[in-house]
């Protein structure tokens, strides 16, 4: 925590006095999601049997974003700003202040990085970013660049989406195709991980604190867009190792292991239908084999400013390797319908159902999220 | 009876004047590509659309592109988003939100009217914009038209 907050500063300071001396301009634009929401009903607690609860939504599991019967604003209201001053050179300064409802709208400096451009065709970036996983990592919190309320949550399930990371990104035209290849390193020392906390706690464990730490994270995008389609492919590994502070000052240190990530997705537009699909692929080369397949698929038709959705993804987390051979671990889907009202040229009005169905296994309570209806109304907005 | 008929004719001819208005100003829903006038470099629709969506950054000459976007909320962004692009307005915003908020792109700079947009580009060598084409005048260059 120190040592991000010493990096914001120095960055600030950096923005500070490099738009001091070169009186060059920084340009102020942000997003934001104003969303409101509530699950339908009780179920029986898959953790307590006997006893109920109230249906839980989880739509942001990195920041543990849950909605229940209570109509609430803070699971996935944001809002940011983004700075940005060009130094001349092709050298420019970019940060972001983000405020979640989820930290109770305490703001956070939680991009910031510096960009070189060399040539045309190369772009360098060092700094803090989102770790480009799945399709829609990258811009994930800003609403009003997809259809629906959110990526799909429960693929969006890692307890580590940014990274402090150098990229180096080429692009080139291959026929009509738009392409880049987009190349990235980085770590990231998660002190103090809400997530992992958060399910220890599930769990009925006592931990005072969970650090989460993937390091060496090394891997590649390729991106291709064409006039119909736009398609993206993802490589990365990276070491995975936890830290668990016990009551008794003790730490309990996880068995390490390596993490590969693969995926596929993209978005292809048939007018007045958009298909947008995502595949992914997660290894571990643990003791029992850890893998998680997931992917969604969703169809938008646009109406004028209207636009209905549908969407279908489905997260799986298996073991393939003997003796530890199993499918009976977490599994879930959610279908969302919704829809996305275009109201005015830089804000939309959405409203979303989402089902999300638990068919982890029961006997061995990984069945915990628990099954779930959910309601949500938000707004979109950029400037 | 003279008197309903004069007021249907009344209608008549309110109604053949608004369709005929409708109908000129439909047909001058156009824009004007302009260029500062020492730019020859080739610029056919494919060109553009990759200009003002930040695939490119270079006119074919390889100097550097400045594109040129209207005011928010003008009748020739509309049009040229719609006609030049393919998109609507908002799926223009969008597309260009994902490339902002990442630090992949910068969206094409803003000015406030026609006039603007060409006393920009007749003012530097590498912009390009987009105007309704009443307002084009002999300091820029046509391109294409929409």
């Amino acid at each position: 925590m120190k040592h991000k907050l010493s990096l914001t500063s120095l960055l600030l300071a950096v923005l500070v006095l490099f738009t001091s001396q070169t009186l060059a301009e920084v340009k102020f634009s942000g997003y934001g999601s104003i969303v409101v929401g509530k699950t339908f009903g009780e179920i029986d607690d898959p953790l307590n049997p006997g006893q109920t609860r109230d249906e839980i939504f989880t739509a942001d599991f990195y920041d543990v974003g849950q909605y229940d019967n209570d109509l609430s604003f803070k699971p996935e209201t944001v809002f940011a700003i983004q700075a940005r001053s060009d130094l001349g050179e092709g050298l420019s300064v970019t940060a972001q202040l983000v405020a979640k409802g989820t930290d109770d709208f305490e703001p956070e400096f939680d991009w910031y990085y510096i960009t070189y451009k060399p040539t045309d065709d190369w772009t360098l970036l060092a700094g803090r970013r989102n770790i480009p996983m799945y399709y829609f990592s990258e811009f994930s919190e800003v609403g009003y660049a997809y259809p629906w309320m959110r990526p799909p949550s429960n693929l969006y399930w890692w307890q580590v989406t940014q990274f402090n990371s150098v990229q180096a990104i080429y692009t080139f035209d291959w026929g009509d195709l738009t392409n880049s290849l987009n190349f990235f390193y980085g770590n990231e020392y998660s002190d103090d991980n809400k997530e992992m906390l958060f399910y220890d706690r599930l769990f009925g464990g006592n931990a005072t604190r969970i650090d989460e730490i993937w390091t060496n994270i090394t891997g590649f995008n390729w991106n291709m867009s064409g006039e119909m389609f736009d398609l993206r492919f993802v490589y990365f590994r990276n070491d995975r190792d936890r830290d668990t502070y016990n009551p008794d000052g003790s730490i309990t240190v996880a068995d390490t292991y390596d993490q590969f990530f693969v995926g596929l997705g993209g978005v292809i537009n048939l007018d007045p239908i958009t298909l947008l699909f995502d595949y992914n692929y997660v290894e571990y080369d643990d003791v029992v084999g850890t893998v998680y397949p997931t992917w969604l698929l969703s169809a938008v038709y646009t109406i004028g400013d209207f636009q209905p959705y549908i969407s279908y993804s489905k997260a799986d987390h298996e073991q393939d390797k003997e003796p530890f051979v199993t499918e009976d671990l977490e599994e879930h889907y959610v279908l969302g319908i919704g829809l996305r009202y275009n109201f005015h040229p830089q804000a939309a009005l959405k409203i979303q159902y989402d089902k999300f169905k638990d068919q982890g296994d029961a006997a061995t309570f990984y069945n915990f999220h628990g099954d779930a209806e959910n309601i949500a109304i938000g707004v979109d907005f950029i400037f | 009876m003279k008197h309903t008929h004069s007021i249907r004719s009344v209608f008549i001819a309110t109604l053949c004047t608004l369709a005929s208005l409708w109908i000129f100003s439909a047909a001058h829903a156009q824009v004007a590509v302009i260029v500062h006038p020492s730019n020859s470099s080739e610029l056919d629709e494919g060109t553009i659309k990759k200009i003002f969506l930040g695939k490119t950054t270079k006119f074919n000459d390889g100097k550097i592109a400045l594109p040129l976007n209207g005011a928010k909320d003008s009748a020739p962004r509309e049009y040229f988003n719609n006609t030049v692009l393919g998109r609507t307005t908002n799926q223009v915003n969008s597309y260009w939100s994902k490339l902002v908020f990442t630090g992949k792109g910068e969206m094409p700079k803003e000015v406030d009217s026609d006039a603007e947009v060409v006393s920009t580009v007749a003012a530097n060598q590498g912009a390009i914009g987009y105007v309704d084409p009443s307002a084009v005048n002999d300091s820029v260059k046509v391109v294409a038209n929409f």
